[in-house]
């Protein structure tokens, strides 16, 4: 039986001894590379070996604490390599939406901070968030708005304190900062615009930038999401009302974060569980083109709105309301009050065998 | 303080008040994950916290721990090794493989490898033991702490490869990663059927109980793999 190990390919005999040899030199880099690249060989060993002792056997190494040594040396080499590689295209979409929202929450709270602060001093100036930061940070103390400022009126007439040479210097610093804070969201933002068409063009095509790589971020890559059944695209971000409904009789989600997109938000309510089904599997089509190499394919796009046409087409008005049913009691079920249940037998156990977060199960027609 | 040995190299630092779980330093003077030191008789040791690590809760249940100081162990789903490092500190004469197969853990678990020369890290999905058949060798235990939904088979499987004749498997099973919904009970029940009978593999099970209160809805299990004799 032939096998490759870590330290050369072997040639074993029935009785386990290594008949034949050829070692890989001595070197831990060299060693390393081999390594790395016997993984997905034919020729691995089909069952665990003992390799320590071919390895003393055939001359590899002549103790095992040399063997240990070694080993180590060469496994932490090719580890290091491994996780080098592991800097793709979508991992570095999904650190600037994740750095993104770190800013929102950052910036949100330091305008709040800034809002009240300044009040103090100005408390007529109704800017908030970006422009009041620009503007504290341009001008300090409202004594040095100009007179052709559109603030100018108010800044005279102020009830707001006086403010110190020191106090503006630190206002002015602070507000300054957010600024900077502001810009770097503003590079963000053009950065992943710029990069999603090379990331993923067919998924940028139907999603938008923005949503697309949202949809990726909270997948874990572009691999991770064309793994996903569309159903499952559909409801990404709803997580909690998801398990709600697994668990209990909360209704499903129709939609997860992919309500942003305007085919969803800009339809009426009776269409949004129908378009969000529509546009998902959409999504996952494209993704999986983005995802195993493929061009951009503007036909998925044309099938798309010929979909939503259709389903616009066959659902002009508003459902009527149904009329209150009288509610017969069914089996486990009393007086139509929903009976939470935890466990959810009833659905027959829909979740056997789908990965931690999200379901496959989880969008039932709408 | 005094000193009290539950197994090899596990101990239990007694003071006037408590008990605490702890293992020999072998990198003294330093802490792997913000745990506290403690000097006993001139001897270094470090607080094994139960609560984030499911091996150190099946200590405190009452396992028979099978890892010896000389045991070669495969470590299945070591993240950042944060109990990677307690199974270094007991290995004084042996090794451990650790498994993990997210790139992001595997850079602390490297940090940690710089430090502990016991420690062989490996970049691999432990779904796919054939992928690192030609870097592990024969081993004495299997512990595996995966939160992935076919535990079982994961569990089997590298067993098939790696354990030795009569070797220990330790598994710790997360029911929450299985099914969400269903009732943790019967998914131990399950889980623990379907890696007795359906790998090929038989395994005699010898003690299973729930990591409770130091993990909800796990189950510790400690079996040993049964071979057959061929006459």
């Amino acid at each position: 039986m032939k096998a490759v190990t870590w330290f050369g390919t072997l040639v074993i005999s029935e009785d386990g001894n290594a008949e034949k040899c050829c070692l890989v030199e001595k070197d831990p880099e060299m060693l390393a590379e081999h390594m790395l690249l016997a993984v997905g060989n034919e020729e691995l060993p089909a069952h665990g070996l003992d390799l320590r002792e071919l390895a003393i056997g055939c001359g590899f190494v002549e103790l095992e604490e040399d063997y240990d040594v070694l080993l180590r040396e060469v496994c932490i080499r090719a580890a290091k390599r491994q996780i080098s590689m592991t800097d793709t295209d979508d991992k570095r979409i999904i650190q600037a939406v994740e750095a993104m929202d770190d800013i929102d929450k950052a910036a949100n709270e330091l305008s709040e901070r800034l809002t009240e602060w300044y009040g103090i001093y100005f408390p007529e100036l109704e800017l908030t968030a970006e422009p009041m930061a620009r503007f504290v940070a341009r001008f300090g103390s409202r004594e040095n708005v100009p007179e052709d400022h559109d603030m100018f009126v108010r800044a005279s007439s102020s009830m707001g304190a006086e403010l110190s040479l020191v106090d503006e210097d630190l206002l002015r610093n602070f507000a300054a900062s957010l600024c900077g804070i502001y810009d770097a969201r503003k590079r963000l933002e053009r950065y992943i615009m710029n990069n999603m068409g090379a990331v993923a063009p067919n998924l940028t095509n139907i999603a938008g930038a923005p949503l697309g790589a949202r949809l990726i971020s909270l997948a874990g890559g572009l691999e991770k999401l064309a793994a996903f059944p569309s159903s499952t695209v559909q409801v990404i971000g709803a997580s909690n009302a998801l398990f709600k409904h697994l668990r209990s009789r909360a209704p499903s989600p129709k939609h997860g974060v992919i309500f942003n997109h305007p085919l969803i938000k800009g339809s009426p309510w009776w269409q949004r569980g129908k378009m969000a089904r529509a546009l998902a599997s959409k999504i996952s089509l494209a993704v999986r083109m983005d995802a195993y190499g493929g061009k951009l394919d503007p036909s998925i796009k044309e099938k798309l709105e010929r979909k939503v046409e259709s389903i616009r087409k066959a659902h002009p008005e508003p459902p009527k309301k149904q009329s209150t049913k009288v509610t017969q009691p069914g089996p486990g079920r009393a007086g139509g009050r929903p009976v939470k249940k935890r466990g959810g037998q009833k659905k027959g156990g829909m979740n056997k065998g789908s990965k931690n977060t999200v379901d496959r199960s989880g969008g039932r027609p709408a | 303080m005094s000193i009290e040995q539950l197994s090899d190299g596990i101990f239990e630092v007694v003071t006037d008040d408590r008990k605490i779980l702890a293992t020999h330093n072998l990198y003294p003077g330093h802490s792997v994950y913000g745990e506290r030191l403690m000097d006993v008789d001139g001897v270094e040791y470090r607080q094994w916290d139960p609560h984030r690590s499911k091996l150190g809760a099946m200590v405190l249940k009452g396992f028979d721990i099978p890892i010896e100081y000389d045991s070669h162990v495969l470590y299945l789903g070591a993240a950042s090794g944060t109990t990677v490092s307690h199974v270094s500190d007991i290995l004084t004469d042996g090794l451990v493989y650790a498994v993990e197969f997210s790139p992001r853990t595997m850079r602390d678990l490297i940090k940690l490898c710089d430090q502990r020369p016991n420690i062989i890290p490996i970049l691999a999905d432990a779904n796919k033991p054939r992928s690192y058949a030609h870097i592990v060798e024969t081993v004495d235990v299997i512990f595996q702490d995966v939160a992935q939904p076919n535990q079982a088979e994961i569990a089997a499987l590298n067993s098939k490869y790696f354990l030795e004749d009569n070797g220990h498997l330790m598994l710790s099973i997360k029911s929450r990663s299985i099914d969400t919904v269903a009732s943790p009970k019967k998914i131990f029940k399950d889980e623990v059927k379907k890696l007795e009978s359906d790998f090929g593999v038989e395994f005699e099970v010898l003690q299973r109980k729930e990591l409770d209160p130091f993990h909800e809805d796990h189950l510790g299990l400690l079996a040993r793999m049964f071979v057959e004799d061929e006459e």
